[in-house]
């Protein structure tokens, strides 16, 4: 017996190559592990309602935060008395959850309702286990717009429970300063932007429009795209790198650089700067009102937010906005029926919504619930509704699985342009290029 | 190595204590060309600007950490920041207090890194003493194939391990938990033990076999206990590694036997808003026991890591 230095063991070619060997061998056998069943060949068609009622489980990313906690709980206690049912809540934090419901799913190891974001109803479609829910949309009163917002390719894979759009909050106390008061915001681009320098004139480091400027949330960009034009998808062609996009890009490049808009600002920041009254405009959806409202020193600040219609290339043009909102799906499998009975219950019983607004204070989706004095009275709600949600779309993109990975060559590619890299009608190229490599 | 940087007690010709005329003995010193006790104070202030700068590196996250802690909610992004908390409250620490889930990822994170940490141990040891003191066919094979498994994205092999529990029905389980942190501490636990065994000397071993005594107790009353700062190291840093994940725990744990690192994010980070005080009182209090840890145990720490990384 001798000792063996670990100096002995240096790594030499010969023994890299052997590793990589070994390498390559346990990836083959990773590979032979067991998978997840293969995907049914498409969602089933009959959503049942009728029947003995079965426990099920409730994924959604609400169920451990603070604010929405309270109301989900409130909506599975309701069902689970209305039902007779049990009710099992799984919860994954928001910015992990659509990874680990796709890898549960894949595996089989979830079965039942499912809160989505409208976004991911594409990539969570594609892998065969979500049911056709159209049978139970009937009779409910939801509007064609949310019923529109949770379909994908026709099919409506989700129902929808909190469908409204991205738009343009402001600070109303602070636009007042610079003489832009009540309906009178800009609606043209042009405007818009004097209207910016305005605000930049107040000085105090007000940066008049928070808009997302890290990579992570530079997909606010394509709105912008639209309103100047550009369809961003034309089928399966991608049009980014048309003058349209082009102009977009070099227009947010010139913000930048009058610094009407600041670097480095992604939702999270913006929701900060504004909260702080650092900023007088940034790009929300309606859950961001309470988070903006709890962070900031201003108590009255929740009467100062006023969404607006986000500005137009030329007077006549439609305001764009896109479309955002939760849905429930149902995945096939043990307890789908009630799971199902559940979906619908949740998001249209006229009790059950109201309560919910009270809490979370998101937009409803049947027109009961939407003409309901609880919602109409909420200004902020109707008024977002009413400028923004009214004329939005859906993101192009969605349509592909690939989605997330073209929004990020986009953004990755705009945010080249910002910090001077390249100029804005190579960068729109590239970016074209890359996310036509991925829709394939 | 000490023998290198003292100064002999006795004054020669060639000591500082020469040259001035001295003629007293000087008590041995340590470092004292270079160091902070040195007389020029060009190099002190230099010593001293770097030690405040490295400490401050280190320490001002921390103190970050406890500001935003006691600092109420609408006053986190305060602008200009504030580098003491202007109405400094306890309500983040009350509010953890109350959360009784909270204790529940506490207790989860214990148990998985406890036996972890043990586990990982107990079976690199045998395997880095055997590595080390056998010579046996396929033995580099096998001490490379162990390493070999570090060179997989861990992304590949949570869709794996995944795979492998929900087929054995170990999904959700502590079991579950503790093999996959394991099968990421044991690759370099094993090496580091390794190193450390080879700077046993073999004449030890042959002496306690000449003694009588046999294989089994040669390792148990012999070498483990020569060993005890790189079982220390090595079961620190299976510890840590349990402690900390996040990925596999939100993964493979499911609801019940959820851990700290993903049971916080759950709970305090949401799709609008993140509970800044309550976040980071959370992980104040949550790293203390790895801190006391480390504070008690460091100079095994350091001995261990540091072990078989000198020739001869």
């Amino acid at each position: 017996m001798s000792t063996n230095p670990l100096m002995q063991s240096a790594v030499s070619r010969r023994r890299m190559l052997q590793l990589l060997g070994i390498g390559a061998g346990t990836a083959a056998l990773a590979a032979c592990a067991p998978s997840a069943p293969a995907a049914s060949g498409g969602a089933a068609s009959a959503a049942a309602t009728g029947g003995a009622r079965t426990d099920f489980a409730f994924s959604s990313w609400s169920f451990t935060e603070e604010a929405a906690a309270p109301a989900l709980e409130a909506i599975v206690k309701a069902y689970e008395d209305h039902a007779d049912v049990t009710v099992n809540d799984v919860s994954f934090p928001y910015n992990e959850y659509i990874n680990q419901l796709t890898l549960q799913v894949k595996g089989g190891q979830f079965t039942g309702a499912a809160h989505v974001d409208v976004a991911w109803l594409g990539s969570l479609a594609a892998m065969g286990k979500l049911q056709d829910l159209s049978a139970l949309t009937e009779g409910r009163g939801y509007t064609d717009a949310a019923l529109a917002a949770a379909q994908f390719d026709g099919v409506q894979y989700g129902l929808p429970w909190t469908i409204g759009a991205i738009g343009l909050v402001t600070n109303s106390a602070l636009l007042e300063k610079v003489g832009v008061s009540g309906d009178a915001f800009p609606t043209t681009i042009d405007e818009f932007e004097k209207t910016l320098k305005d605000l930049k004139g107040l000085g105090g480091g007000l940066i008049p429009y928070a808009a997302s400027t890290k990579a992570a949330q530079l997909k606010d960009i394509l709105i912008w795209m639209e309103t100047f034009g550009s369809p961003l998808v034309d089928g399966d062609t991608v049009t980014i790198g048309d003058d349209a996009s082009v102009e977009a890009v070099t227009w947010y490049k010139s913000l930048y650089d009058q610094k009407l808009i600041a670097a480095d600002v992604d939702r999270f920041d913006a929701r900060s700067l504004f909260a702080q009254g650092r900023a007088a405009i940034y790009d929300d959806a309606p859950v961001g009102r309470g988070a903006v409202t709890e962070e900031s020193p201003d108590k009255d600040l929740g009467s100062k937010l006023v969404p607006v219609s986000r500005p137009v290339l030329k007077a006549g043009d439609t305001p764009r906005a896109l479309v955002w909102g939760g849905a429930i799906a149902v995945v096939d499998g043990e307890g789908a029926a009630t799971a199902a009975d559940f979906a619908q219950f949740a998001t249209s019983d006229l009790d059950t919504v109201l309560a919910d607004y009270e809490v979370r204070g998101l937009p409803p989706v049947t027109t009961e619930a939407q003409q309901s004095e609880v919602v109409s009275s909420d200004v902020f709600g109707s008024l977002f509704n009413e400028r923004i949600t009214a004329t939005s779309s859906s993101n192009p993109f969605w349509a592909f699985t690939a989605y997330s990975q073209i929004e990020t060559e986009i953004a990755e590619q705009v945010q080249a342009v910002l910090v001077g890299k390249t100029d804005p009608k190579t960068a729109m190229q590239q970016a074209g290029e890359a996310a036509q490599k991925l829709i394939g | 190595m000490s023998a290198t940087t003292q100064l002999p007690a006795t004054p020669t010709p060639s000591t500082p204590s020469s040259r001035v005329g001295g003629g007293t003995p000087r008590p041995p010193q340590r470092l004292r060309r270079g160091g902070l006790r040195s007389e020029r104070p060009g190099v002190r202030i230099a010593a001293w600007a770097t030690v405040i700068v490295c400490g401050g590196f280190g320490l001002l996250p921390v103190y970050w950490l406890l500001a935003t802690s006691l600092t109420p909610r609408d006053q986190v992004f305060a602008y200009p920041p504030r580098f003491f908390p202007a109405a400094p409250t306890l309500d983040a620490f009350a509010s953890l207090a109350a959360n009784e889930q909270l204790f529940g990822y506490l207790r989860n994170s214990v148990i998985v890194s406890v036996i972890t940490a043990v586990l990982s141990v107990l079976v690199s040891a045998y395997m880095g003493y055997s590595f080390s003191k056998f010579r046996y066919r396929g033995r580099r094979s096998l001490m490379y194939l162990v390493l070999a498994s570090q060179m997989f994205p861990q992304a590949l092999l949570l869709v794996t391990l995944y795979s492998v529990f929900s087929a054995y029905n170990l999904l959700n389980t502590y079991t579950a938990l503790v093999l996959s942190f394991t099968t990421f501490t044991l690759p370099l636990c094993v090496w580091m033990l390794k190193g450390f065994f080879d700077t046993i000397p073999d004449e030890l071993i042959e002496a306690a076999r000449v003694d009588g005594a046999s294989r089994l107790r040669i390792i148990h009353s012999i070498v483990l206990p020569l060993a005890a700062p790189g079982l220390i190291a090595a079961g620190l840093f299976a510890f840590v590694r349990g402690w900390n994940d996040f990925v596999f725990a939100l993964t493979l744990a499911g609801p019940e036997k959820q851990t700290l690192p993903p049971g916080l994010v759950n709970t305090f980070i949401g799709e609008a808003s993140t509970a800044w005080p309550e976040l980071m009182a959370a992980s104040l209090v949550v790293s203390l026991p790895v801190a006391i840890a480390f504070i008690a145990l460091q100079k095994y720490l350091v001995g261990g890591l540091t072990a078989g990384a000198v020739k001869g």
